[in-house]
């Protein structure tokens, strides 16, 4: 019993890093149509951010979070601005958006091979790991109560933008047709910035805590990975289909890794990404709204 | 000569206006005026090139040649920045925002609106001309029928408080008992003050509902001239109405 309480706490704590990456994936996708592969360099951008200022300027982790998380957005939008923009403005074709994205992946992972060097880090303890007694029934960290604790949060404060907001209502109205709101008097270019801004503030808290988890190193940005299968098996383009598929493939990852064998998990992950493609190719919370004609 | 092409400048010009897309040219030097106040068609048949038109003017395709000019000043600069001027376009086929609700779709009408006291007054405008919105106010826009979404697809143009309101085929696919509503409400709104440029296929309604008509044909003027006098030519019904004798 104490294991399972204590394997869910940790899916969740999983897959609630997995969401606040795949949900920033999940909203580019929706605005572009496309897989941005480059995704993974967001985070490994607000992974080594954080880690160089925290030794730079203390041990402070919020200053440090904050200034990983802005400078995440900045270059999600710069990445934006350079590689993709060039092509959505000459071209309707989303497989260019695809392969330039698998390019800027490449690029930003070895602009950190050649300037930082490609090995492991450890981020100063900054966030506690002690063990927590969970109210007498299991045994977890506090690591796993905050970072599901912070995403939580960021996701609150992300649903809350999308729904109170003038800007929030263009993206949603966007993400079904970004023509038709450029229509509207919304400056589109503007609109695109602001999604990858935020996709890659996302990304970048997902990027600290995951460093904290397994270390920080060049190729980290590969478990982005688990936040696209996720991403998919929720319903590409939803964001509470991108939530729901995180925390579903968190908890499947921890359970299977607590009571079967951890060398199983990543089987677990894509043989369940195989069965949503085979039983219900749209994910579980896919695009579904119909349309009278 | 109308008694408003008399008095005033014109609110929307284009001159000689030339579009292609690649090798295909949908406008070859189209001209048109609108004058305040106006309620104005262009009727043509599928392919014409007024959905081209409507989007020239909006900014969604890039002229080749020729002017646009409102209110005098040339016209220039992406749809975003286009609206903010005082145009608004109900596009063809609607394009509400199907996963949106009602007053969402609305709300997005309004977003070069920054005064929210205006947004507040037109938002009551629109559920008054539209009491269908009104009711449907928290329904998604996708589970609307088509004359709603039509009504929505106006209203939503309205919202960005424009003193031109472009339409581009508002009666597509539309019973016809629908379309007299739908019409009925132009009108409407037009007595309220705004200038209307309509562009149908439905040459019989939008002749009935306008001050002044063009005809265009593969990208050129054809014919233009008092809504009346067109719907009584005979070439132009045979051609457009059904009605008629044939012109030879």
């Amino acid at each position: 019993m104490d294991t399972l309480i204590q394997q869910i706490i940790n899916g969740l704590s999983l897959g609630s890093v997995y969401a606040l990456i795949a949900v920033g994936y999940s909203l580019v996708y929706s605005i572009l149509l496309f897989s941005n592969f480059a995704h993974g360099g967001f985070l490994v951008i607000g992974g080594y951010i954080c880690y160089y200022t925290l030794a730079a300027m203390g041990h402070n982790i919020w200053l440090s979070g904050l200034l990983a998380m802005v400078g995440a957005g900045v270059v999600a939008i710069l990445v934006e601005r350079l590689a993709y923009k060039p092509i959505r403005e000459r071209t309707n074709v989303t497989l260019y958006l695809l392969i330039a994205s698998m390019g800027m992946s490449i690029v930003i992972e070895n602009i950190f091979v050649v300037t930082v060097g490609g090995r492991f880090r450890a981020l100063p303890p900054v966030i506690p790991t002690d063990p927590v007694n969970f109210f007498g029934l299991a045994t977890t960290s506090a690591f796993d109560l905050l970072s599901l604790g912070m995403a939580v949060l960021f996701l609150a404060a992300l649903q809350i933008f999308l729904s109170k907001t003038k800007w929030g209502l263009a993206i949603r109205a966007a993400s079904y047709d970004l023509r038709t709101s450029g229509l509207m008097g919304v400056n589109v270019n503007r609109l695109i910035s602001i999604v990858f801004f935020v996709a890659g503030l996302l990304a970048a808290v997902g990027g600290i805590f995951l460093s904290v988890r397994y270390t920080l190193y060049p190729q980290l940005g590969f478990i982005t990975i688990k936040a696209f299968v996720a991403a998919v098996i929720g319903g590409l383009g939803s964001l509470p289909g991108a939530v729901l598929g995180s925390l579903i493939l968190g908890l499947a990852e921890m359970l299977t890794a607590g009571f079967i064998s951890s060398q199983m998990r990543d089987l677990v992950v894509f043989g369940m990404l195989v069965l949503t493609l085979l039983w219900r190719p749209s994910g579980l919370l896919g695009k579904q709204v119909s349309e009278k004609v | 000569m109308t008694e408003a092409q008399n008095q005033k400048q014109p609110l929307l010009s284009v001159r000689d206006l030339h579009v292609s897309y690649g090798a295909i040219k949908a406008l070859r030097g189209f001209n048109l005026d609108v004058y305040p106040g106006e309620i104005v068609c262009v009727i043509g048949s599928n392919g014409a090139g007024k959905s081209t038109l409507m989007n020239a003017i909006m900014g969604n395709v890039k002229k080749q040649s020729g002017k646009i000019l409102f209110e005098g000043k040339p016209l220039e600069g992406q749809s975003f920045q286009v609206v903010t001027k005082g145009l608004s376009l109900s596009p063809e086929g609607r394009k509400v925002f199907a996963p949106l609700t009602v007053y969402e779709n609305l709300m997005m009408g309004s977003f070069p609106v920054n005064d929210k006291e205006k947004v507040k007054k037109d938002l009551e405008w629109v559920y008054t001309l539209f009491p269908r919105l009104r009711e449907r106010r928290s329904q998604y826009a996708g589970t609307l029928s088509g004359g709603e979404q039509q009504m929505l697809a106006i209203g939503r143009a309205l919202m960005a408080s424009p003193r031109l309101l472009l339409l581009d085929e508002p009666s597509l696919g539309l019973a016809p008992i629908i379309i007299k509503d739908i019409f009925k409400e132009l009108k409407r709104i037009n007595e309220e003050g705004v200038t209307i440029l309509l562009v149908e296929q439905n040459a019989r309604q939008a002749l009935l509902l306008s001050h002044r008509g063009y005809v265009m044909q593969t990208g050129q003027l054809v014919m233009e001239g008092d809504a009346k006098e067109l719907l009584h030519n005979p070439e132009i019904q045979a051609a457009y109405l059904g009605t008629g004798k044939k012109a030879h």
